[in-house]
């Protein structure tokens, strides 16, 4: 019998068979229970306790009539079926145990994959390293990041017509596949980038300027996407926490570059004198001034300050003095003006799916009344907090010809321009700017000569510890293919902790072919 | 139908219902093992044991209740039985068994609680059971002992509280506690029935005695923070109330009070707010604590209206399925008719124990009955409320078809003493 039954399931009968066997039981429980219903009952006594047999009889009958709501009429449930476009794995088909389908990168390289047999099971060739894009997809801590976006089509699970609700289970259904989900992402630079960050807490993003498309998308320190338990328990390093795209820190000079194309967009390439002292906007205002004056002081000299400065040079020194004075000149409308075409105070959507988006923290920045409030804003602190993914965006549309484009996560995702930043006749001059940067300020260590590194440093003053530091950079000049943006939590002066990152990366990306090489499709 | 009462003697008629199920639960058993068979070719004998004991062990039951003269609700022992073969179909089927041999104890509950079965119908039946009021407060000691010993021995877990090897003994104190009530409710059946316009009016004194006996135990209960047994344990106090009284103000003001105390626990409790929050909107935290309610929901879905077969469902992608939840895995494989006969089965097991309540002849007997029989159904309401998000979860397993051996053994118990009670010559 049990070679019959063996024979019976593999020989390509066995979901017929099952189907079989389940109408029989049906029938077979339907008639034990009608029997049982109907079975001979003992003499009813004197005393008659009716209400309580309706009452429980009653009670049964309204749960199973609400469990009909959900269990036939589910699809009416809005929220209901999101959840289970979401995070319900099983397919429709008979067949059970659908394999749900990979995560690839964009050359087609595995970042996670089912793993046989174990219907939880995944395997992530990049561990920790890509932990905060792809998520994970847990049986006890359930679903995140990619893996809960594309969820739909990774476990090809949909919810069916109304048509066939009532005949489902009793009928075949074909058998489903979940789809391959390609990311932008290139899995040697995710990896190389994580290396770089070396534990440290940070985040980098790299990205095409041009259409957006992430190529790398780090936060650190990450965690072990098949065991997230104790990552979400350290609060100390909190690594469960995704700094590039939840993570919001003052953007310092990397503002710089906002600044800078709000005034050359408005026609004002003023010089400015630049006393050591520094510059104070109004009566009650702090001075603002250079690091250079608090280097010398520590030195027990006082500074003689830049004297006048261009823009370029004072973009060159990443001179706070200059920049207080420009902001002001600018004008809080102009100033509020672009803050609201950046976006900074709205997420930034970078994974636009069928079912869903991934999006980025809202940055944050005050509506500006006064001039002298802009004295701060304009050198990136203050109020002013945008996430790391935000900058490399505005960095990349700089390198684009003014226009910021939406990052991506997903390959087909259209190419969406998210608004013009800048003119392009600005964003040349930027582009120079920023090559002056690497070539002689404070970005010097970054200059590798044949690909023409353009980029800003940032050290943004941090609460409760050294300063927070940033590099943003992209290359070559003439046509910027590629955009490196790192944070690096307390890591003192950007050019000393954030820019060696970038730099090496940027290396790294040439030899990979990225940098000299045009972004194909993309015009 | 009196002409057919007399062809079929009730051991007979139970041994009728016992064959349907049988062929029922073998359907059942073959699909499994089909599923499991196309995964891994090798037959899981050992994982068979208990429902070959099923199918061997109780036709030897029931010919014990035949040699002992056994006359009861065949209709009762019928249902019993169906419901014990589905659950250890479902159990063999979640892999409750898979170690075999190796894992003794998670075989021996079936055999354990059959025995329990025939003990409990030789101790109840042919009004045998008049000799247990004596033991009420024995009963009642027992209930506050294991209660005692729980609360010093156990330890926490999901909320409630284990003894080790997650047994949970607070099973006994279930029938402990209505062997108590039916005693000493029996005793006072003139106090507990005066009314008024239809309230119920006890004497001061009386109810006074009543509040004190009974704060113990739900104090302990407290201490345990169990809130499933105290909700369960007080709706059991409820029906005998109202089983002795016959007055229907002890369900309304019981009624109240249980609403009034279940929306007042979650101020007290957080555990208790909790579980209040994810019924009333799983949706705010879908990850987290409404994953185990939405993954039930969504098994259910899954299941639609014939389910996905025995086997053939992923009832493993919700959490503690094969106690708590494991109403969903049902659910999604036999689908919403197979759960509406699973559940008109409890209906007729219930009903008929309450009707054998009714011609009970002792008052102490008809309240065991009533309180037996209203335990296992406020269980199951209960249960099968709180998988389907209709109440909330209390914690409480369904009673025959949950992973649990103290439960099995208990309930299966409980159910010897009612077919024996509803022996009464």
């Amino acid at each position: 019998m049990l070679e019959r039954l063996m024979e019976l399931l593999n020989g390509g009968q066995g979901p017929e068979f099952l189907r079989a066997l389940k109408i029989i039981f049906l029938a077979f429980l339907s008639l034990a229970a009608l029997a049982i219903l109907f079975a001979p009952a003992v003499k009813p006594g004197k005393v008659n306790y009716w209400l309580l047999r309706v009452i429980v009889t009653g009670s049964l009958l309204a749960i199973l009539l609400y469990q009909a709501t959900w269990q036939l009429l589910g699809f009416s449930k809005p929220e209901f079926v999101r959840f289970m476009r979401r995070y319900n794995k099983r397919p429709n088909a008979a067949e059970m145990q659908v394999a749900r389908g990979p995560i690839l990168d964009r050359r087609g390289m595995v970042l996670a994959a089912p793993v046989a047999g174990d219907l939880w099971g995944r395997r992530y060739p990049l561990g920790e390293a890509a932990v905060h894009p792809l998520g994970y997809y847990h049986s006890k801590f359930g679903i995140t990041a990619v893996e809960r976006v594309c969820d739909p089509a990774l476990s090809g699970f949909a919810p069916e017509s109304r048509e066939d609700l009532l005949g489902k289970g009793l009928f075949a259904s074909r058998a489903e596949e979940g789809a391959a989900v390609t990311l932008t992402l290139d899995a040697r630079l995710q990896q190389k980038a994580y290396e770089l960050l070396d534990g440290r807490k940070g985040a980098v993003v790299i990205m095409r300027p041009r259409s957006g498309a992430l190529l790398a998308l780090v936060s650190s320190p990450g965690f072990d996407p098949l065991n997230p338990g104790p990552a979400i328990l350290d609060e100390e390093n909190s690594p469960a926490f995704n700094r590039v795209v939840q993570g919001r820190y003052p953007p310092g000079s990397t503002f710089k570059i906002l600044i800078a194309g709000l005034a050359l967009d408005r026609g004002l390439a003023p010089v400015y004198s630049c006393p050591g002292m520094g510059y104070i906007a109004g009566p009650s205002t702090p001075p603002i001034r250079d690091s250079e004056y608090y280097a010398w002081e520590r030195k027990g000299e006082v500074w003689p300050g830049w004297g006048r400065l261009t823009l370029k040079e004072a973009m060159t020194h990443s001179s706070n003095v200059y920049f207080a004075q420009l902001g002001v000149a600018c004008g809080p409308a102009a100033f509020n003006a672009i803050m609201v075409r950046a976006r900074i105070n709205e997420p930034l959507v970078y994974l636009k799916g069928a079912s869903g988006e991934l999006q980025s923290t809202r940055g944050n920045v005050p509506e500006i009344s006064k001039k002298r409030t802009l004295a701060q804003l304009a050198i990136g602190q203050g109020e002013v907090l945008v996430t790391p993914l935000h900058v490399a965006c505005f960095t990349a549309a700089a390198a684009a010809g003014g226009v910021m484009y939406r990052p991506r996560l997903v390959k087909d995702e259209p190419v969406e321009a998210l608004a013009e930043l800048f003119t392009p006749k600005t964003a040349e001059q930027l582009k120079a700017m920023l090559r002056e940067v690497v070539v002689s300020g404070t970005g010097k260590a970054a200059n590798v000569p044949e690909l023409e590194v353009c980029g800003k440093t940032g050290t943004a003053q941090a609460p409760g510890g050294e300063d927070h530091a940033w590099f943003t950079c992209f290359a070559p000049r003439r046509h910027p293919n590629i955009v490196v943006t790192v944070l690096v939590e307390h890591g003192g002066y950007g050019a000393k902790s954030a820019l060696p990152v970038a730099r090496a990366l940027i290396e790294e990306a040439d030899l990979l072919g990225y940098v000299r090489r045009p972004e194909e499709g993309v015009k | 139908m009196s002409r057919k009462r007399q062809v079929l003697a009730p051991v007979g008629a139970s041994a009728g219902l016992f064959l349907l199920s049988v062929l029922a639960v073998l359907c059942a058993c073959a699909s499994v093992l089909g599923v499991k068979l196309s995964n891994a070719p090798v037959l899981p004998w050992e994982q068979l044991i208990p429902l070959g004991v099923y199918v061997a062990g109780v036709p030897l039951a029931l010919l014990w209740l035949k040699l002992i003269g056994w006359k009861g609700d065949a209709g009762l022992v019928g249902a019993v039985f169906l419901l014990c073969g589905m659950g250890l179909v479902v159990q063999f089927r979640m892999g409750s068994f898979s170690q075999g041999l190796s894992a003794p104890l998670a075989l021996a509950p079936f055999p354990l609680g059959l025995a329990a079965f025939v003990v409990g119908v030789s101790l109840t039946g042919k009004g045998r059971g008049t000799w247990l009021a004596g033991a009420g407060w024995l009963a009642y000691l027992a209930a506050l002992g294991v209660l005692a010993a729980m609360l010093v021995l156990g330890r926490s877990y999901r909320g409630g509280m284990y003894m080790p090897g997650n047994m949970n003994p607070s099973e006994i104190v279930k029938p402990l506690l209505v062997f108590f009530l039916a005693a000493y409710l029996s005793r006072r059946q003139k106090a507990f029935s005066e009314t008024q316009n239809g309230m119920p009016v006890p004497p001061l004194l009386a109810l006074l005695g009543l509040v004190l006996l009974w704060g113990v135990p739900m104090l302990l209960t407290i201490a345990l923070k169990d809130l499933g047994l105290m909700v369960l344990l007080n709706a059991i106090l409820i029906v005998m109330l109202f089983a002795i009284a016959r007055s229907t103000g002890y369900l309304a003001i019981g009624l109240a009070a249980v609403t009034a105390a279940g929306f007042g626990v979650q101020f007290i409790s957080s555990h208790a707010q909790a579980r209040f929050d994810v019924w009333l909107n799983p949706f705010t935290d879908p990850t987290g604590k409404g994953w185990q309610i939405l993954q039930a929901l969504s098994a259910m879905y899954s299941g639609g209206l014939w389910g996905a077969g025995l086997g053939s469902g992923v009832p493993q992608a919700v959490p503690i399925v094969t106690s708590d939840f494991v109403y969903a895995a049902v659910a999604e494989e036999i689908g919403l008719i197979g759960c509406g006969l699973l559940l008109m089965v409890y209906a007729v097991l219930f009903s008929r124990g309450f009707r054998a309540a009714g011609a009970a002849r002792t008052p102490f007997e008809r309240l065991l009955c009533v309180g037996l029989t209203g335990s296992l159904a406020v269980q199951t309401i209960l249960n099968v409320a709180g998988v389907t998000k209709a109440l909330p979860m209390t914690g409480i397993t369904l009673p025959l078809i949950s992973h649990g051996g103290s439960s099995l053994i208990t309930t299966l118990f409980v159910a010897g003493l009612i077919a024996g009670l509803s022996d009464r010559k």
